[in-house]
């Protein structure tokens, strides 16, 4: 039942008087028109910002338009879409892309859940705390990143000071963007210092609205902390963490600016010199504007479109599994 | 009717709302790129990257034209010719006036007809003053001219005084140019610094690789577009793989933080200098002053990089800006930028001039770098750059870079190097 069906029974409720004509419009009206009126500002800015370049990049993708030669242009058909399926380049940014994005998103909701939890407990201060999670999500992702940039550095960084305290890597400072597995820790770990405590806070909304005497019940039948975080808890604010883990998916596939600053030299979108944290995001911006080839970078977007509406239904479904919903 | 007012005024208040968001968003993207005349008063966006010597130049512009304001915008090297790409594709949005580097040249040479053909404009006139391939470099096949040349590269090596000193090597600079007559002596001499001094001898080996490679007749393609790697390439690559197995490269990445850091702590002691790098040393170091000196090259001349100024057709004060960038490349204000940042001029006329010839610059121990640099660029034969230029020097940089990390062992480097520069080369 919509929300103009409700309305439109109270417009008959007084049935004494015969209608006036005007006024009967005006009614009409009223609950017919305006709230699609009202709803209308969001759909036509997405039609003209959403909806439009996805199309247009869809037509790009199915046509050679290469900045360099202005003579290549005209229809491609699915050339660009056949090079993409032998192109090494990129099914190595997919892998990256995955490694990173399982390496951030599944710490970040499990941390963020046990925080949740934390938080939801009578603590002096609430606000304070409650607020505080919030900061990092508040930072500027360029200047934070360009923090752990340094942070992450070789020569003087703090990490490598930090592990040298516990006696690691004082001959040879650990190059923390020369390996496949420490530059993909080091990016994960700006991931989820932004987002966890914005999760967090999500869960915790969710758990505030969960009836308080149900934790008595289980607890009178013996349930622990830990039993209740997951088989009360998790349950409960299941559409929530259905809501973060479709929002990090999109989030962990497009992820672009950690990966760029984290480069020596960030222009040239190399994702370490052998690539080797180069995400599927870096490489449209270096397809479509180092080597000038729009064409190509457009089916690479729609590529990654299709990859994330996949995913996401795959995690989606697996998550409803997970909660033991219907 | 009351009634219908209200709603009305309802319905009127969230299209006005929508309106404003729009007009909101798009006047704030038109901000910052304008180049507005308010009042008779012209604004000229000037974008670069580095230091041009603008700075002095720019106020005596503005004072000699009460009605021009100049808006001098500096930014990273490959983001300002990216961000000047997007915005010729996007038909709006580009400055008045932008800098061209040698190494995107090429490129922006096959879109003339984005910019303002400034033969259109006069500039014609100056052909005979620039040296040759200056001036046909940033010409388009059917003779349409970009740009106006600002500085040619030119080679010479910049050396620490006090670090040689330390390490016992000679420190005036003709017995340090005798210390490395060519690049297997210039190893073996980091090689004394690196064993008695413990510290790293050069900032990076792709810093030996680019000069290297500019010093050979032929680079990473031919005049026919084909890759030649066998010639040039391999020659500059040998080099850098040479340091990198001696151990006295600090593998610092160039132009980023932490080079900058490495010249502030010391990490190296020789800095290969085309003559626009004196102006970044002095930026990045101000209180080195008198440390530094400059010694020759090892294997003579050789150009890297240099620059034009270009003025992209969809300004809206294309004639204001022609003026601007006229009035900067006379030999006035040629010389004053020579002066201030070291950038040295393409026209071969001031090679000649006294105030250049006797020229000593005293932040680098009073070298004489109108000497040095003016030799080396008159008897310059600059090397054709292909098209995919650019993608074919990063990938193999990005080689030697892994080769730096330790990832890949230099004896199967150059094969990978191959590789990916074919890779690069039909990307």
């Amino acid at each position: 039942m919509s929300l103009t069906d409700v309305r439109v029974v109270r417009t008959e409720e007084p049935k004494h008087a015969p209608p006036n004509r005007a006024k009967f419009w005006l009614y009409r009206f009223d609950t017919k028109t305006v709230p699609y009126l009202l709803i209308a500002p969001f759909f036509v800015l997405f039609a003209i910002f959403g909806l439009f370049p996805i199309i247009f990049n869809g037509v790009v993708a199915l046509r050679h338009w290469r900045l360099d030669d202005p003579t290549l242009t005209g229809w491609a058909g699915m050339e660009n879409f056949t090079k993409l399926a032998s192109d090494t380049d990129f099914w190595d940014a997919l892998v990256n892309t995955f490694g990173i994005f399982i390496l951030s998103t599944v710490p970040q909701l499990l941390i963020a859940l046990m925080l949740a939890n934390l938080l939801n407990r009578k603590l002096r201060g609430a606000t304070f705390w409650r607020i505080g999670v919030l900061l990092p999500y508040v930072t500027p992702v360029a200047a934070s990143t360009l923090v752990f940039a340094v942070f992450f550095s070789r020569d003087y960084g703090l990490a490598n000071w930090m592990l040298s305290l516990v006696g690691f890597g004082e001959e040879q400072p650990l190059d923390w963007r020369a390996d496949t597995w420490s530059s993909w820790i080091a990016i994960a770990t700006m991931v989820n210092w932004k987002w966890i405590g914005y999760n967090a806070l999500l869960y915790l909304s969710a758990m505030q609205a969960i009836p308080k005497d149900v934790y008595e019940a289980a607890a009178v039948d013996g349930a622990g902390p830990w039993r209740q975080l997951w088989r009360i808890t998790v349950p409960m604010i299941q559409p929530v963490v259905l809501f973060t883990v479709i929002l990090s998916t999109i989030g962990g596939l497009q992820l672009f600016n950690e990966p760029m600053l984290f480069d020596e030299n960030p222009a040239l979108a190399n994702g370490g010199y052998d690539h080797q944290w180069r995400t599927i995001a870096q490489l449209i911006y270096k397809v479509g504007w180092r080597d000038l080839n729009l064409g190509y970078a457009a089916a690479m977007s729609w590529a990654l479109f299709l990859i994330i509406l996949i995913v996401a239904a795959i995690n989606a479904l697996a998550t409803r599994r997970l909660g033991g919903g219907k | 009717m009351e009634r219908f007012g209200r709603r009305a005024a309802r319905v009127g208040a969230a299209g006005l709302v929508a309106a404003l968001a729009i007009a909101g968003c798009s006047g704030q993207a038109l901000e910052g790129n304008d180049s507005s005349t308010e009042g008779g008063q012209i604004t000229l966006k000037v974008n670069f990257w580095g230091d041009m010597g603008l700075d002095a130049l720019k106020a005596k512009y503005e004072a000699d034209h009460p009605n021009i304001k100049i808006a001098l915008n500096s930014g990273e090297y490959n983001a300002q010719h990216e961000d000047l790409q997007k915005k010729l594709v996007a038909g709006s949005g580009a400055p008045d006036i932008s800098a061209v580097d040698e190494g995107f040249i090429v490129q922006f040479r096959g879109q003339a007809d984005q910019f303002v053909n400034l033969n259109d404009k006069g500039a014609s006139s100056y052909e005979s003053k620039y040296l040759d391939w200056k001036w046909k470099a940033s010409q388009s096949a059917d003779g349409k001219q970009i740009g106006l040349g600002t500085d040619v590269g030119g080679l010479a090596m910049c050396y620490r005084t006090d670090l040689f000193k330390a390490a016992g090597l000679p420190t005036d600079r003709e017995s340090v140019s005798k210390l490395w007559p060519d690049w297997n002596a210039f190893i073996e001499t980091g090689k004394t610094y690196t064993a008695k001094t413990g510290k790293k001898f050069v900032d990076s080996a792709t810093n030996l690789f680019n000069p290297v490679l500019s010093q050979q007749p032929v680079g990473f393609y031919d005049q026919q577009e084909t890759l030649q790697m066998e010639g040039g390439p391999k020659a500059g690559f040998d080099v850098a793989m040479k340091a990198l197995d001696a151990g006295i490269s600090a593998n610092l990445a160039s132009f980023q933080p932490n080079w900058d850091q490495g010249f502030k702590k010391d990490q190296f002691a020789v800095l290969a200098c085309p003559a626009w790098m004196l102006g970044h040393i002095q930026d990045t170091a101000p209180d080195q002053k008198g440390k530094w000196d400059i010694a020759a090259i090892p294997g003579g001349g050789g150009n890297w990089g240099g620059s034009w100024w270009t003025i992209p057709k969809q300004g809206k004060n294309v004639d204001e800006a022609y003026k601007f960038v006229e009035w900067l490349i006379q030999p006035e204000q040629q010389i004053e930028v020579f002066k201030t940042v070291g950038n040295l001029p393409s026209q071969p006329a001031l090679y000649k001039d006294p105030n250049v010839l006797n020229f000593k610059k005293e932040f680098f121990t009073d070298a004489p770098t109108g000497q040095i640099f003016a030799s080396t660029a008159e008897n310059l034969k600059p090397q054709y750059l292909g098209k995919k230029n650019g993608p074919t020097r990063v990938a193999v940089e990005n080689v030697i870079n892994r080769v730096g990390q330790g990832k890949l062992k230099s004896a199967d480097a150059w094969a990978e190097a191959v590789k990916e520069a074919e890779k690069a080369s039909k990307s």
